[in-house]
């Protein structure tokens, strides 16, 4: 079924001194799959900054934890479901928001909003993508809705790399109470309990599955989702928290059992013996080694004492939710697998938990050689036909279809929703919690560090958008075949990227995924690393308010010649290459700062950041969703002489664009001239066209109502008729 | 020409979880009821009529439809076709 390279296989022999049984050697192998064990990238990931004055570290916690002051915590973490979601999109999608939710539900907090960043193929040209990222979106939305958290936002990104495959990357948030954390310990004697869906052969050998390439008949791990049941298991494990009957919890993802037990009882330093025949399962006939490494969906593992144990069940009964006590708290260290009184496999959770890491070899990719040199393509003399382009491009248009399937509302906390930069949740400290995901393949494509660094650098844009600062980071790394060194290059380049930014901007990572091997019959995805910020507001979020008439549009930021990775270049050209913007450290602190001091004073009535499709489609999808227009002088746009196409659509990072009321530009203008960020008052807002100028020539008109028409519609007329 | 009705159903393979007919049986059916019921299995069904020359010919038309709007997963769902004289 799974398997040791030969290498492994010898490391394991030498470590427990005999031959391992073949339930052992199966263990082993789920474990120390890539998926389960970071052999390939556990070494690097310790260049990320961790401490915080806001980060609560514990034993065994599988998300982050931030302290966000009165007796309060916000939980987070990311995870994907690529391989599943590209065999079965619905199930692998909604599968993938379960796993995510029960690592929140594991410190102890209840999980208050998803978020989710998908990639897809040409959806323009290629059915099956379409067939995909339907399906993947209604997956979610099925499973969030049904648990009654909201999906609060995300992003998507279609690519021709992703052809026949897809990229779903959840994060979670969660919110609780700092004291009721679990506090995670266990002692002699104590129950081991597994709680929640029946286990049965579904996703077997599934992190060994997302270790692998995918090929057409390795495709039998698919998992069923059961909404219902989560749900269930949501409530049963909070009530058991409110009674003081956890001493320990861990969720069942990858590598089922095996991943679970060995990991829990390695951090707290503990033996567990356990016996298979007790777990409660859907199919009579299955095998010891199927029941230790099935990764059938929707179960936690719980660890609790004798006095508390009837307690447990007396919840687990009334919320309906299956359980077996499974096991005990042994004082060896050891992991001992019985079936009823035969013991088939005896290891110490150390080397279960701890796959010998790899130094893989890393070489610059011939590719990136030449990608910067490209011929750069002819100005068109009317850019209006360019811009109404752009803004139907499903990269850019509206994702109005994804998200009105998701129930953005429930829980009545979104109050920032999605469709603006970042969304924004009330706490019941009075504080809020601004966040946002935000990736960029085409960038890191042509430069993985810089493109890295410019995904977290437009995560926390859009959170200071809403007026919040940023107090952490997530990262969320999918690469292709970390064997290849010029994969394994990219990989590197783009995490020391991210690091490097993370030091500087000091915000700490609190957690992360990486995910290997997204390989298509194609050859590798794209570099696709994943940020998602998190911002905290102490105040008012800056709600965006409607724009009027004769308000001010003001730009904060230089724009440079960075068209590299641009949409107007990959999607109006079909030229990959170029300069790919870079992210100017000092400039990205200066101008988030002086935005975030211009928010606070109260002076901006709305902010939107400059990311994809550059300032012309920020400035047009600011006007769109305003319903007003706005006459715009490329002119006075802070930057060097370029011609008018590369100041419309470079995607050149840390610009921001202000509304501003005219009663308030005084103020504005002498705070930013103190700054010294570079900045300019660039258009007024009236009539019924977005009209840009270059002096006194005008060289994009649009009407509102065009405009709008293409960027909300262009999406789902796609989607539902092709 | 002669008119079919065509019914196609589709559902989890059997060896497939079915987390919707369970909960029907678990939460409305077996609670705090006596129940000979043991087992619900959940479906989509689409009901077509279609002109054809002959009743194969009918189904064949529908599957070829089902099959081109991609309306299932192969490798989750199992597809069965029944029709009758219209």
């Amino acid at each position: 079924m799974m398997s040791l390279t030969p290498q492994e296989h010898a490391f394991l022999e030498k470590k427990i001194g005999r031959k391992p049984t073949p339930v052992e050697l199966q263990i082993v192998a789920a474990e120390w799959s890539e998926h389960c064990s970071y052999k390939s990238s556990k070494k690097h990931l310790k260049l990320l900054p961790r401490e915080g004055t806001r980060i609560i570290s514990g034993p065994g916690y599988d998300s982050g934890v931030l302290d966000v002051g009165d007796g309060y915590v916000i939980t987070v973490h990311i995870e994907s479901h690529n391989h599943p979601s590209a065999v079965e999109p619905y199930g692998g999608a909604a599968t993938g928001v379960g796993g995510v939710i029960r690592d929140i539900l594991s410190t102890g907090t209840r999980p208050i909003a998803i978020l989710d960043g998908l990639r897809f193929g040409d959806i323009e040209k290629d059915p099956h993508a379409r067939w995909l990222f339907k399906n993947a979106v209604r997956g979610i939305a099925d499973y969030g809705n049904c648990l009654g958290i909201p999906t609060v936002g995300g992003e998507i990104e279609f690519d021709k790399c992703f052809t026949n495959y897809a990229l779903v990357g959840v994060a979670a948030i969660g919110f609780g109470k700092k004291d009721k954390l679990i506090k995670n310990r266990a002692d002699k004697d104590d129950f081991v309990v597994l709680i929640g869906g029946s286990t049965g052969r579904d996703g077997i050998g599934g992190s060994q599955f997302a270790s692998d390439k995918l090929e057409s008949e390795n495709r039998s791990a698919v998992q069923i989702p059961d909404p219902f049941i989560e749900k269930l298991v949501i409530e049963a494990i909070l009530e058991a928290r409110n009674q003081h009957c956890i001493k320990a919890l861990k969720d069942l993802g990858g590598g089922g059992l095996s991943c679970a037990v060995s990991e829990i009882a390695d951090v707290l330093s503990v033996g567990i013996e356990m016996d298979v025949a007790r777990i409660h399962k859907r199919e009579s006939s299955m095998s010891p080694t199927e029941l230790m490494v099935s990764e059938s969906q929707e179960r936690m593992l719980v660890i609790t004492d004798r006095q508390k144990l009837p307690i447990l069940k007396k919840i687990c009964e009334k919320f309906r939710v299956p359980y077996s006590v499974i096991g005990r708290i042994k004082e060896d260290r050891m992991m001992q697998v019985k079936v009823e009184t035969n013991t088939i496999a005896n290891l110490p959770n150390s080397v279960i938990a701890n796959a010998p890491l790899l130094d893989r070899s890393s070489s610059k990719p011939k590719y990136l050689k030449k990608i910067e040199e490209i011929k750069k393509p002819n100005t068109p003399k009317v850019l209006t036909e360019t811009l109404l382009r752009m803004l139907a491009n499903p990269n850019i248009a509206s994702k109005i279809w994804v998200y009105s399937q998701y129930d953005h509302e429930v829980g009545i906390r979104t109050v920032v929703k999605p469709g603006h930069d970042a969304s924004v949740l009330r706490l019941d400290n009075g504080k809020f919690l601004s966040v946002k995901i935000d990736g960029n393949s085409k960038h890191c494509y042509i430069n993985p560090r810089q493109g890295a660094m410019g995904c977290f650098e437009e995560a926390c844009r859009n959170v200071v958008c809403t007026g919040a600062t940023p107090i952490g980071m997530v990262d969320h790394l999918q690469f292709g075949n970390p064997e290849d060194p010029e994969i394994f290059w990219t990989f590197k380049e783009s995490l020391e990227g991210i690091s490097e930014l993370a030091k500087y901007l000091e915000i700490p990572c609190v957690g992360g995924k990486v995910s290997f091997y997204n390989e298509t019959n194609n050859g590798p995805i794209k570099p696709t690393p994943l940020i998602g910020v998190l911002g905290l507001i102490v105040k008012k979020p800056l709600y965006p308010q409607k724009v009027s008439k004769n308000d001010l549009l003001v730009i904060v930021g230089e724009t440079k010649d960075e068209l590299g990775g641009s949409e107007y270049y990959e999607y109006i050209h079909d030229i990959i290459g170029g300069n790919c913007p870079t992210v100017d450290m000092k400039s990205s602190k200066l101008n988030q700062q002086i935005v975030l001091d211009l928010i606070n004073q109260d002076l901006v009535n709305s902010a939107h950041d400059c990311s994809k499709g550059g300032i012309g489609v920020a400035i047009s999808e600011l006007c769109i969703t305003n319903n007003v227009g706005c006459v715009i002088s490329i002119d006075k746009i802070p930057a060097k002489k370029f011609k008018p196409d590369v100041i419309l659509f470079s995607e050149t990072h840390s610009r921001y664009l202000l509304v501003i009321d005219p009663k308030n530009i005084n103020k504005t203008k002498s705070i930013l001239e103190q700054s010294n960020a570079p900045f300019a008052i660039i258009g007024k807002f009236s009539g019924t066209g977005i009209m840009f100028r270059n002096k006194a020539k005008t060289i994009a008109n649009l009407s509102i109502d065009k405009a709008l028409g293409k960027w909300l519609n262009s999406l789902e007329l796609l989607v539902t008729h092709g | 020409m002669p008119s079919f009705k065509v019914d196609v159903i589709i559902e989890n393979k059997p060896e497939i979880s079915d987390p919707e007919g369970d909960t029907i049986l678990n939460d409305l059916i077996l609670k705090k009821r006596d129940t000979p019921v043991k087992k619900v299995r959940s479906a989509k069904m689409l009901k077509f009529e279609v002109e054809a020359k002959n009743q194969k010919l009918a189904e064949k038309i529908v599957m070829e439809l089902c099959n081109e709007f991609r309306i299932y997963n192969p490798l989750v769902s199992k597809v069965s076709v029944e029709s009758f004289d219209a």
